[in-house]
Parts: structure tokens; C-alpha cells; sequence
């Protein structure tokens, strides 16, 4: 349920951001790190312009009993509404469901699964069985204790052929029995089995250590069954018990819901690490355009997905501290290699494609100064990415890994090298046989940035004398983009893209051999070997999939292949930001999570928000 | 007249009829699918297919049309893709609120222009017209976003007279008197942003016939008569003034139900523009065709009602 498409901008592009807030573990976080990771923010600092940030509040003054906490959601348009864990498609439905609708698995700084959270999750690699087991005292806001039963029914609403939502892929059909629940053939699953009324045991088909990660392959919902089993299945996403009183376990429960505008909630008493400091939270859709007067005027404490292209407008607010963390994004530049083959569900690379030459690839990544970009176009906010993991996944992430950095230098040598040279004199290189190349780029539309920065790569490609025009000349839409990379259109051959990666970092739903999303369409033996190893497929004499260590090294040597070899160019890690008033106590936002914290322990120090 | 307007209520059907199958292939014709973007990298494609399957999308657009019309003639125009509920009820929302909204400020623009527009005609060339001349080339010239903007800047953030966003406030339980009062609070600042930027035309209007009946035949026989002046204007010369403002009425009251993007979007107030707009962006085909439809079908109503009108107001025009 991770990864995601993205457009380039997030904050304020319509359908971009429906697209990244999805899944990540818990939002909560113990003492502050800067920016969730330090190699990442040191890697460019201050020579680049890269702001840095921190992740957690540190207010002074003692937080008082009771409250309420304003929070804005900004976004240009309404909110869906669907507030469950099962259904819900669009990320602003998950901002507002983290104060009611928890995931049962807490999750460490690695968005590894511990068992401090709703449930306790007993891993068997040799059985290939996963037992969860409600922990003391965890109850549904209405005051029924979660059961076995409660865990059970996520499983089967999902798994029904009736399901309208989005969540049956391959973690669950990994399940035994599932399909044949899915078919309708088998009343129950088989795979599943209720142990007593607080656990069960799920048998899967295939393990691998990406399942302790999570979203990595055991699903993280549970559902309050005494709420919803009288509902039939293809009725709950628009019955008032999903869209008006959802019920769930976390630290607050929804009271009240105006469609489309707000949502009220009050605390949850029954909340198993503790009863909320505050009393309520309001959450309020605030536009764009209003938000930063919003904020001046002290109407809201937090803001939730505030534009990052307005940076400047707010970084210094009044009253109020700017968080920041790393998005589980990348933003990269793609070369089309091949094609898909739909029938056997298998990349087939072309090694006559346009962009073939590896050499021209790294080339195009040496041309193009991207800590540029995220100091002039994104306002520091964006910093120059040099693998496909984001920095996040400290452990896996390969810090050495240099990636492509401006040098056109290099860049010209290394088509001089190759055998790409302006043969007939108009300023642009011939590819290597000699015939005029002309590469085409498409890239999304969206915000004011995307027309300059497509505008910027081409000039800096022109430099080092490729010629790279706009696919169609223009800009394309989000959609019509998006159809056309998956189509292997041949007006396209290389493209601006970006990657939610979700919580789980292993790369082989992007870059596989079987992964349709594998768009640049380039596979290689050496790759599989390495994804084999990283999936836990296949093993050496030094270790395998399980051992971390020989995990790590794993990714990381597939990182330092992934990058020389190029089917990617990535270009610009992100930051996302979090306007935070001077009243909020206790609020962090950090990826490494203690789970003592969270919004329950979240308290404010006065009556009114502090606006000077 | 009955069977005027029988004969074109009639006339409408093969006209809907033809809206509705050109906006539901040229929906269809649009790049992607309200699946495309949901898709995740753990998602076998196959599910997908699926997903297409069960919602009818891979059926040949003429079969999909026909079964659309077949239940869009009991009513149901099928369910929204991206809010997941039915077509009905998610205009239904939406729609109400965008009405109330369009009610307060349609009346409230002519609350505005008509004394504003008769003064002005009345006493052309005189500082009151001027000014109002001036007030209408800018609320003519400025652009919504601006001037809502500005409102909301204004009134909402700096006099803090007025809410700033939303159609109600989420912690007032619903039904109590207090919610009502609420939501009418909200109402009035996107209304009067609203009515100040639809009164340009009528002012204009109103202004230049008042000018020219002014020394028309009938107003002088009504002054040689004797007739107040007070009168002349609110009966004899108002009456046939409106005239070109009546023949409008009829769109302004269909056009109640289309909604504005901008002003909803800066008020963060749910409306219809911003479903309409948001249903194209998310390939939502369902919503997007019974959008259309509607406003297609308010606009017939519209001109109908507008020929309606100006019969009452002039007895002179008939229709036949």
C-alpha cells in the first residue's frame, strides 16, 4: 500500500499529493534529530542553501489540563471522508484519521515493527507464520475491548469479493487461502486462525524480511467488528459508520464531521497508552491562499500539508516554529529502455533504445546541477538526491554513494569518450553512428516551478550539446503523463518523475524485472541477483535476507550498481514542513518514534494561540 | 402559453439526449482513468483489471452508455469513483450548499445594482453616477480570486467580522437553531464577494435604458399628467429599464446551481465548481457526466425561464 506516483510539487498541485501521505508508520518521535537524519541534511548545508530543520517542539511552560488543539488541513479542495484504514484512497483522509484510527503495529526509526503499539506481532521465518496478539487493555473508542475477531475481519473485508477498495495486492494473496476467500470458493480464509479472542495466526504462502518492515507484507489495520458486521461489504465505504462515527482506538475519537470541511475530535478515554491531555481537536480544510494569514492570525496551532512552494511567506511566522522532515519521496529523471511485456508480466529491454548508451545517461546526469534546483526553484526546501533510497532509511540508505552532481565537464568527456560528437557542426552532438539525436523529455505540469525547471534541464542538457526537446512541446497533465510512461509511448524517451516510497524501502516494486512500475523498463541479470538477495530470495556463504548486516550490505552495493548504471537519474530528495504554534507542547515529529509519545501526550500551554 | 412551454420542455429531450452521449464519450476520451494514480507498486495488475472489470470500464463505450442510460432513466447515476458514494448524494451535498450560497448573493446583486443602476440613470453625469461608473469598471476589472481574497483579508483576518472558511462551524452540534444561525454567518462574506462582482452587468444595463427612457414620449405624457416623479421612475420608466435585465434573469437563476471555483476554493466553502473541477482532475467519469448534464439541462431551463420572464415583465412579447 506504499509506493506511490507523485507529480513534481507537493503542497499545492491538486492531484500530486493524493499520493504521498499513505502509510507511514507513526508520526510521533522522541527528542529531536535534525531533519530525521544527519548525513543527509550535512551532505549539503550551508554552501547549498539547504535549510535544515528540526523535528520536534521545545516549548517552555507547562502543558494544562484539557484544550483544544486547531489544526488546519491545507488543501484546495474537500476532503473524501473515508475514514478507515481499509478504505480510504486519498492522503488527506489519512492526515485527518491519526488522531482516531491508529495502525495496531507501532514502528521503530527504521519503520521497522516493534511491539510497544495495539498489537504484538510473533514473526516465525521457518513456519512462515505471523501471530498478532491484542496487547493488555487496548479497546475501541466505545469502550469494547479489541479482539481477535476485530484483527480477523480487516482480513476478510479485504479479501471479499464484494471489497471495493484497494488494498488486495500481493501481500494479501500472499495468504494462504486468500484467493480461494477472494473467489468466493472458500467461506473463511484458511490461512488465518483465531487462537483464542485475542490472537491469531496467519500462514503465508512466501516470507521474506521486508514483512517486519512496515507496509512491508502484513496489513496493519484492524476493524471494530461489533460496529460494522451488520453492514454488507460493498455499503461500507458510503455508510455513515466509516463517514461519520468511524470508531477506532486511538488517542481521540471523531465527534462530529462536516463533508468535505471538518472534522471534530474528542479524547478518547479509553485510549490505551493514557487519556489525552487535550480535549479536542479541530481539524479545518484551509486553502492554500489563506493559510499563511490563517496562521498570522493565530487560528490554527498545526498545519497539515503546508505548501512547501510558499516557504519563504512563513519560515518566520510569529509564534511559531517550523518543523521539518524527509519525505519518503525521490524525484528522479527516467530513461526508457525497453518495453513491457504485458502477457508474461516481464520487462523486455531494448538494447537499441535511444537512450542505450550508458554512458550518455550518466552524462545527462552530470550535466544538471540540482542543488541548484533546490535552492532556486524550492527554496532550499529540496536537496540534491544521490541514490534511490531516501536518506530516511538511515541503515539502508548509502550515504557513499555519490551519485550525479554538477560537473559538465565530465559530462562532455564522457560523450566525447563514448562516441557522441557534433559531426555536422550545428552545436549538437550526433549519436554514435553518426545520425542527427534528438531526445525526447516529458515532464508533468503543475505550480508555477515546472515550466523553468523543465526549461532549466534542457538548457543545462544543451550545454554539453544534447539536444532534448519537450515530448509534444508542451507540458503534459498529471494523468495523460502517467499513461503515456506506462504505455512506453515513443514520443518519450526520458521523463521527470517522483516516487513516494513508502515505509518499506525495498526497491524491487520499481526497478524489478516483473514490476510493471518498472518504467525506465530496464532489467539486468546482475539486478535481479541483487533484489533476489534483497527480497530474500536467494542467499551466499556470508548470509542472508534475515541477517541485517548482510542486509544492509546488500543495499548498499545495489545502490552503488543502481547508480552507475543509470536507468535513473535521481535527482532531489525532499523536505516536508510543519507550522507549529509556540503554544503546542510535547509535539514531535520526527520519524524515530518513541512510542510513549503521540498525539495523545500532546498538550498546550495557554488558552490562545501566540502570535508574536 | 402552456403549450409553449410543453412544446419546449419536449423539444429539450432529444437535446439532453444528445448532450449526454457527446459528454460521455469525450469523458471517456480523456488520458487515464479514475484508477490511474491509485495504483501501487505491491498491486498485481490483474486486481486492477478487476477493478476496471467490475466498474464497466473495459466494456466498448456504446455498451457502457447504454447501461448508464438505462439506470440513469430510474435515477441512478451510478456511484462517485473518487468520494465513493452515489452521484445523487454527493450533489446533493454539495449542491445544497452552492445553492444557498447563490441565493444570498443573487439577491443581494440586485439588492446592489437596481438602486445603484436607476440612481445613476436618474441623475447621470453627476458625482453619484461617477462614482458609480467608477465602482463598476472595478468590480468589472478586478479578478475573482483578488477580490475574494481581499475580502477575506479584510473582513475575514484583519476586522475578524466574518469566518473565514468552511459552510459551518464543525463544533456546533447539527439541527440546533445556533447551527442554522451558523451557517448563514458563514454564508455572507462569499455572498457579498459573490453579488459585488455580478452587478457590473446589470448596473450597465439599467444605467443607459434609464438614461435613454428619460426623455422617451411616455415619460413626458406621464410628467404632463402630472405624475410624481418618484413615480415615473419606479413605475413607468423601471419597468421597461428591466427589460434586458429580465431576459438575463432566467440564466442567473440556473446559473445559481453551477457555483464558483474561486470563490469556493478561497473560502474553503464545498461547493459544485470545485466537484466539477475536482471530478475532472480525478477522471470521477460518473460525476463528471451527471455534472454536465445538469448544467446543460439548467441552461435550457434557464432560456426558457428567461422568455417566461420577459413576458410578465412586458406584456407586449409573447411566445408561441
Amino acid at each position: 500500500m506504499n509506493k506511490r506516483k507523485l507529480g513534481l510539487l507537493t503542497g499545492s498541485a491538486a492531484l500530486a499529493l493524493i499520493l504521498a501521505a499513505c502509510g507511514g508508520g507513526s508520526d510521533e518521535g522522541t527528542e529531536s534529530s535534525a531533519n530525521g537524519n544527519d548525513g543527509a541534511a550535512s551532505e549539503g548545508t550551508e554552501e547549498s542553501g539547504v535549510v535544515e530543520f528540526e523535528t520536534a517542539v521545545t516549548n517552555e511552560g507547562e502543558a494544562m489540563d484539557g484544550g483544544t488543539l486547531n489544526v488546519a488541513l491545507v488543501t484546495s479542495s474537500p476532503f473524501q471522508g473515508l475514514f478507515s484504514l481499509e478504505l480510504y484512497e486519498d492522503g488527506y483522509d489519512a492526515d485527518l484519521m491519526q488522531f482516531a484510527i491508529e495502525e495496531i503495529f507501532s514502528t521503530d526509526e527504521n519503520f521497522q515493527i516493534t511491539n510497544d503499539g495495539a498489537v504484538s506481532l510473533d514473526f516465525n521465518q521457518e513456519a512462515k507464520t505471523a501471530t498478532l496478539t491484542v496487547n493488555e487493555g487496548v479497546t475501541w473508542s466505545d469502550g469494547e475491548p479489541m479482539t481477535s475477531e476485530d484483527l480477523l475481519y480487516s482480513y476478510e473485508v479485504i479479501g471479499s469479493p464484494d471489497y471495493t477498495g484497494i488494498r488486495y495486492d500481493s501481500t494479501m494473496t500472499n495468504i494462504v487461502g486468500m484467493e480461494e476467500y477472494n473467489s468466493g470458493e472458500a467461506d473463511t480464509i484458511s490461512g488465518i486462525t483465531v487462537n483464542d479472542d485475542k490472537s491469531i495466526t496467519i500462514q503465508y504462502l512466501e516470507v521474506h524480511p521486508g514483512m517486519l518492515q512496515s507496509g512491508g507484507g502484513i496489513w496493519a489495520g484492524a476493524m471494530p467488528k461489533h460496529q460494522l458486521e451488520n453492514i454488507a461489504i460493498k455499503d461500507l465505504e458510503s455508510s455513515d459508520e466509516i463517514r461519520k462515527n468511524p470508531i477506532g482506538f486511538g488517542p481521540f475519537a471523531v465527534s462530529n464531521v462536516v463533508p468535505g470541511e471538518s472534522v471534530e475530535f474528542v479524547a478518547n478515554e479509553h485510549y490505551y497508552k493514557g487519556v489525552p491531555k487535550l480535549d479536542k481537536v479541530v481539524v479545518e480544510v484551509v486553502p492554500p491562499e489563506s493559510i499563511v494569514a490563517a496562521l498570522q492570525n493565530g487560528e490554527y496551532d498545526i498545519a497539515l500539508s503546508m505548501p512547501t512552494n510558499e516557504y519563504p511567506t512563513f519560515a518566520d511566522l510569529p509564534g511559531y516554529t517550523i518543523l521539518g522532515r524527509q519525505e519518503l519521496a525521490y524525484t528522479y529523471i527516467g530513461f526508457k529502455l525497453g518495453e513491457w511485456d504485458a502477457e508474461n508480466s516481464e520487462v523486455v529491454p531494448n538494447p537499441d533504445a535511444k537512450m542505450s548508451s550508458k554512458e550518455l545517461r550518466q552524462a545527462m546526469g552530470y550535466a544538471i546541477d540540482n542543488n541548484a534546483v533546490a535552492t532556486q526553484f524550492y527554496n532550499g526546501l529540496r536537496s540534491n538526491a544521490n541514490s534511490a533510497i531516501a536518506p530516511v532509511f538511515e541503515d539502508f540508505w548509502a550515504e557513499d554513494v555519490e551519485g550525479y552532481s554538477y560537473d559538465p565537464d565530465k559530462a562532455a568527456q564522457l560523450l566525447d569518450d563514448a562516441g557522441f560528437e557534433d559531426v555536422d557542426g550545428d552545436g549538437f552532438r550526433e549519436d554514435q553512428n553518426g545520425e542527427e539525436l534528438v531526445i525526447n523529455f516529458a515532464s508533468m505540469a503543475g505550480g508555477d516551478t515546472a515550466e523553468p525547471i523543465a526549461e532549466y534541464y534542457m538548457q543545462s542538457w544543451k550545454q554539453v550539446g544534447l539536444n532534448v526537446k519537450l515530448t509534444d512541446g508542451r507540458l503534459l497533465e498529471f494523468n495523460s503523463f502517467y499513461d503515456r510512461v506506462e504505455a512506453d509511448d515513443e514520443a518519450i524517451d526520458i521523463y521527470q518523475a517522483a516516487w513516494g516510497t513508502g515505509t518499506d524501502p525495498n526497491p524491487e516494486g520499481l526497478y524489478g524485472r516483473n514490476s510493471a512500475f518498472n518504467y525506465t523498463r530496464w532489467a539486468t541479470d546482475e539486478n535481479d541477483a541483487f533484489l533476489d538477495n534483497i527480497s530474500g530470495r536467494t542467499s551466499d556463504d556470508e548470509g542472508d535476507a534475515w541477517d541485517k548486516e548482510w542486509l544492509t550490505e546488500q543495499y548498499r552495493e545495489w545502490q552503488a550498481y543502481f547508480s552507475e548504471e543509470a536507468p535513473i537519474i535521481p535527482t532531489l530528495f525532499r523536505n516536508e514542513v510543519l507550522p507549529v504554534n509556540d503554544r503546542v507542547a510535547n509535539y514531535d515529529w520526527g520519524y524515530d518514534a518513541d512510542p510513549s509519545f503521540g498525539w495523545h501526550a500532546v498538550g498546550v500551554t495557554q488558552d490562545e494561540a501566540i502570535t508574536e | 402559453m402552456w403549450k409553449t412551454i410543453l412544446r419546449r420542455f419536449l423539444v429539450m429531450l432529444p437535446q439532453v439526449f444528445i448532450l449526454s452521449i457527446i459528454v460521455f464519450a469525450l469523458a471517456q476520451a480523456m488520458p487515464g482513468d479514475p484508477f490511474t494514480g491509485l495504483i501501487t507498486p505491491e498491486t498485481d495488475p490483474a486486481v486492477i483489471e478487476n477493478l476496471r472489470e467490475q466498474a464497466g470500464l473495459n466494456d466498448p463505450i456504446p455498451v457502457q452508455y447504454v447501461r448508464w442510460l438505462g439506470n440513469a432513466l430510474q435515477g441512478d447515476f451510478g456511484q462517485s469513483y473518487t468520494y465513493k458514494i452515489s452521484v445523487g448524494s454527493i450533489i446533493g451535498q454539495r449542491a445544497s450548499n452552492t445553492v444557498l450560497l447563490s441565493l444570498l448573493s443573487f439577491i443581494l446583486t440586485y439588492a446592489i445594482a437596481i438602486p445603484l443602476g436607476m440612481l445613476a440613470g436618474r441623475y447621470n453625469n453627476s458625482i453619484l453616477d461617477k462614482m458609480v461608473v467608477v465602482y463598476n469598471y472595478v468590480s468589472y476589472a478586478i479578478p475573482t480570486f483578488v477580490l475574494a481574497l481581499l475580502m477575506l483579508w479584510l473582513f475575514g483576518y484583519t476586522m475578524n467580522w466574518f469566518p473565514t472558511s468552511g459552510s459551518v462551524d464543525v463544533t456546533i452540534p447539527a439541527g440546533t437553531m445556533e447551527y442554522y444561525l451558523d451557517k448563514a454567518y458563514h454564508l455572507i462574506l462569499p455572498a457579498i464577494t459573490y453579488a459585488l462582482l455580478g452587478t457590473t452587468m446589470i448596473i450597465q444595463y439599467l444605467r443607459s435604458e434609464v438614461v435613454d427612457a428619460k426623455t422617451q414620449d411616455y415619460v413626458k405624457t406621464a410628467r404632463s399628467k402630472g405624475v410624481p416623479e418618484k413615480v415615473v421612475y419606479s413605475r413607468h420608466i423601471f419597468r421597461n429599464s428591466a427589460l434586458p435585465i429580465a431576459s438575463t434573469m432566467g440564466y442567473q437563476i440556473t446559473g445559481l446551481i453551477g457555483g464558483s471555483v474561486f470563490i469556493e476554493q478561497i473560502f474553503a466553502f464545498p461547493g459544485m465548481g470545485q466537484l466539477f473541477i475536482s471530478s475532472l482532475n480525478s477522471r470521477d467519469y460518473s460525476v463528471i457526466v451527471a455534472l454536465t448534464l445538469l448544467f446543460g439541462v439548467a441552461t435550457l431551463v434557464g432560456t426558457l425561464l428567461s422568455d417566461i420572464i420577459m413576458t410578465i415583465v412586458d406584456p407586449r412579447i409573447r411566445i408561441d
